[in-house]
């Protein structure tokens, strides 16, 4: 077995041998932390081909159900190792609108690469997103949808975050099929992420 | 009907028909896909065209009327709660009860495999009997109401089928009525018949859910690409029997996860099976199909160009609807191209500009139809809507 052999497992979407590499390593006494950086790499490696359009958003989906159960095998201790690492960011789908499966990209892509997410899940209202900014203290916040009603709410959303005096601590992004970047200049918000891979660049940056 | 208006109607309808084929109508017809638009404009909630369906067809003909629409759709608002509440359907969230009253009724896609319609063992069960699988298994699943064979009979379940069928009768029938009061009062065509999905789309939205088949084209590919072979037949009976008995206006596919797969998926799982049904509808039933591109279907024109000259009219949403024009204009009509983001933060100046853009280049030829890009919300501004129309009227003649 080499050292990358987890990583082109993952990055071939062989979701078998990814489960078996893991499992052997383990026994032989690699540390988790080497196999969840190959793991890590393997899935930056996926979101450099999503840009390219070499691989879709099914691979996005798949290679993260495959992760999931790799860092089950990799213990507890690991999961917490990986959430302590980069820093908080606040993801919901904008009130009004029900749709969460590019928001749960965005929150696995964000999750895997090493931050903590905290998920409003769906139709979320403005002063819900404000509260979790103020706890959490999160630098970004991503708001998703996928109808055109909801551009009202991300309106709302970002002038709400402006009303609780916090604007300035923290970067707004938003997602989803109907946005443009004149929705983003109209709304307020100060980027907008054509797909989920984007949104995990923007937030890499704000934190680095 | 008023003569007049008699002749309006069949005015529209021959220029709806003609710009449909492709060819040069007398002017670019204005044919929008509108939503919770109408509602707002007729200044009802989401929730009350939600729930009484009159209100939502007077809505459209409000629309209809004021912006002088060609043809559209009789009721964008197509899930009508009663139907909801008689099945017990779960998969509908509906405004006011489960929504802000003001926003529209949405799908509710189950995220995982606890939560999915149809579980990842039951490919076979699918395959072997599609109508039996819906009825047993999908049915009680999808419904709170509803049991399948193997539990005793309850109530609620004889009431849930007695009075859902009831109710799909009722809104039937209302639809055909409104469709009448549409082009005696407004003399606008009720511009499409019967919907068609692709199979793949039937098994990613409404059986498996999308999380679930993006792993079941890797997990079990065989089975997938069985499903859609088996639902194949009944999705083109479900669009060739709701049509357009005289067949003037087309059935419409609303296109949904194709974009988001790899080329040699797309060519397994989900061309071969709607490539079928909309050859057969148009060769064998004389039926066109309104290709409802919904997000971006620029990367798979190569193999919507294998279609029949004139069997789809080609709805371009998120695509490059010039490049569209380019690759496709000499086979199909198109359809759509105004930036719903510009109907809601745009100005009136703004929309007529695109508007004329759109008809002196795509529509140069005939065989173009003004809409916006996706439905039209209750986002789009009054009088861009206006301008729309004033757009068309304006530099749409030929």
């Amino acid at each position: 077995m080499s050292n990358n052999d987890i990583y082109e497992a993952l990055v071939n979407l062989e979701e078998k041998k990814v489960k078996q590499l893991v499992s052997q390593s383990l026994e032989k006494g690699m540390a988790p932390e080497e196999i969840m950086e190959q793991l890590q790499k393997a899935l930056i490696e996926i979101g450099d081909r999503f840009e390219r359009e070499e691989c879709y958003v099914p691979d996005l989906i798949y290679s993260g159900a495959i992760m999931k159960d790799a860092v089950e095998l990799l213990g507890p201790k690991i999961k917490e190792k990986g959430a302590e690492a980069k820093g908080k960011v606040v993801v919901g789908t904008v009130y009004g609108d029900i749709h969460d499966i590019g928001k749960d990209l965005v929150v696995m892509l964000l999750q895997n690469a090493g931050f903590d997410v905290v998920d409003l899940g769906v139709d979320v209202k403005p002063e819900k997103f404000v509260e979790a900014i103020k706890e959490s203290g999160a630098k970004v916040v991503g708001m998703s949808c996928l109808l055109t009603i909801s551009f009202d709410a991300i309106s709302k959303t970002v002038k709400a975050i402006e009303d609780a005096g916090i604007r300035d601590q923290v970067s707004i992004m938003i997602g989803g099929a109907p946005v443009t970047e004149l929705v983003k200049d109209k709304t307020g918000c100060d980027y907008y992420g054509k797909d989920a891979i984007h949104g995990l660049r923007f937030v890499s940056e704000a934190y680095s | 009907m008023p003569e007049n208006m008699e002749k309006v109607y069949q005015e529209r309808l021959e220029r709806y028909k003609t710009a449909n084929r492709n060819e040069k109508p007398d002017r670019v017809p204005l044919r929008p896909f509108a939503a919770e638009f109408t509602s707002k404009y007729a200044g009802y909630t989401a929730q009350e065209v939600t729930h009484e369906y009159e209100k939502a067809f007077e809505a459209v003909r409000r629309c209809a009327k004021d912006f002088q629409w060609d043809a559209t759709v009789v009721n964008m608002i197509y899930v009508w709660s009663g139907l909801v509440d008689h099945f017990g359907q779960k998969y509908y969230k509906v405004p006011g009860i489960e929504l802000d009253p003001n926003v529209g009724f949405q799908y509710f896609e189950p995220a995982d495999e606890q939560g999915a319609f149809m579980k990842e063992d039951e490919y076979d069960a699918l395959i072997e009997s599609p109508t039996e699988f819906l009825a047993n298994v999908w049915m009680p699943r999808i419904s709170k109401y509803v049991v399948g064979p193997q539990d005793s009979n309850t109530y609620r379940n004889n009431m849930a089928w007695l009075k859902g069928g009831l109710s799909l009768m009722a809104y039937g029938g209302a639809v055909g009525a409104a469709n009448e009061k549409l082009k005696t009062e407004c003399g606008t065509v009720s511009c499409v018949s019967g919907p068609i999905k692709a199979p793949f789309d039937i098994l990613a939205d409404k059986l498996r859910g999308f999380r679930q088949v993006s792993m079941d084209v890797y997990r079990q590919p065989d089975k997938v690409q069985k499903a859609c072979e088996a639902l194949m037949p009944y999705l083109y009976m479900n669009a060739k029997v709701a049509a357009d008995p005289t067949k003037q206006v087309p059935v419409s596919v609303w296109l949904h996860r194709g974009t988001m797969f790899s080329k040699d998926m797309y060519e397994r799982f989900f061309w071969p099976t709607l490539k079928e049904i909309i050859i057969k509808l148009w060769e064998e039933d004389d039926i066109q199909t309104i290709w409802y591109a919904e997000g971006n279907w620029d990367k798979w024109l190569q193999y919507t160009k294998e279609l029949p000259e004139k069997s789809i009219i080609y709805h371009s949403d998120k695509g490059d609807i010039f490049e569209v024009h380019k690759q496709v204009g000499d086979k199909f009509a198109i359809s759509g191209g105004v930036p719903n983001d510009l109907l809601a933060f745009g100005t009136p100046e703004e929309v007529k500009e695109v508007c004329k853009k759109l008809i002196q280049t795509v529509g140069k030829d005939g065989g173009y139809l003004m809409d916006a890009q996706a439905i039209i919300q209750s986002d789009a501004k009054a009088e861009n809507m206006k301008a729309m129309t004033e757009a068309t009227l304006e530099y749409g003649e030929y």
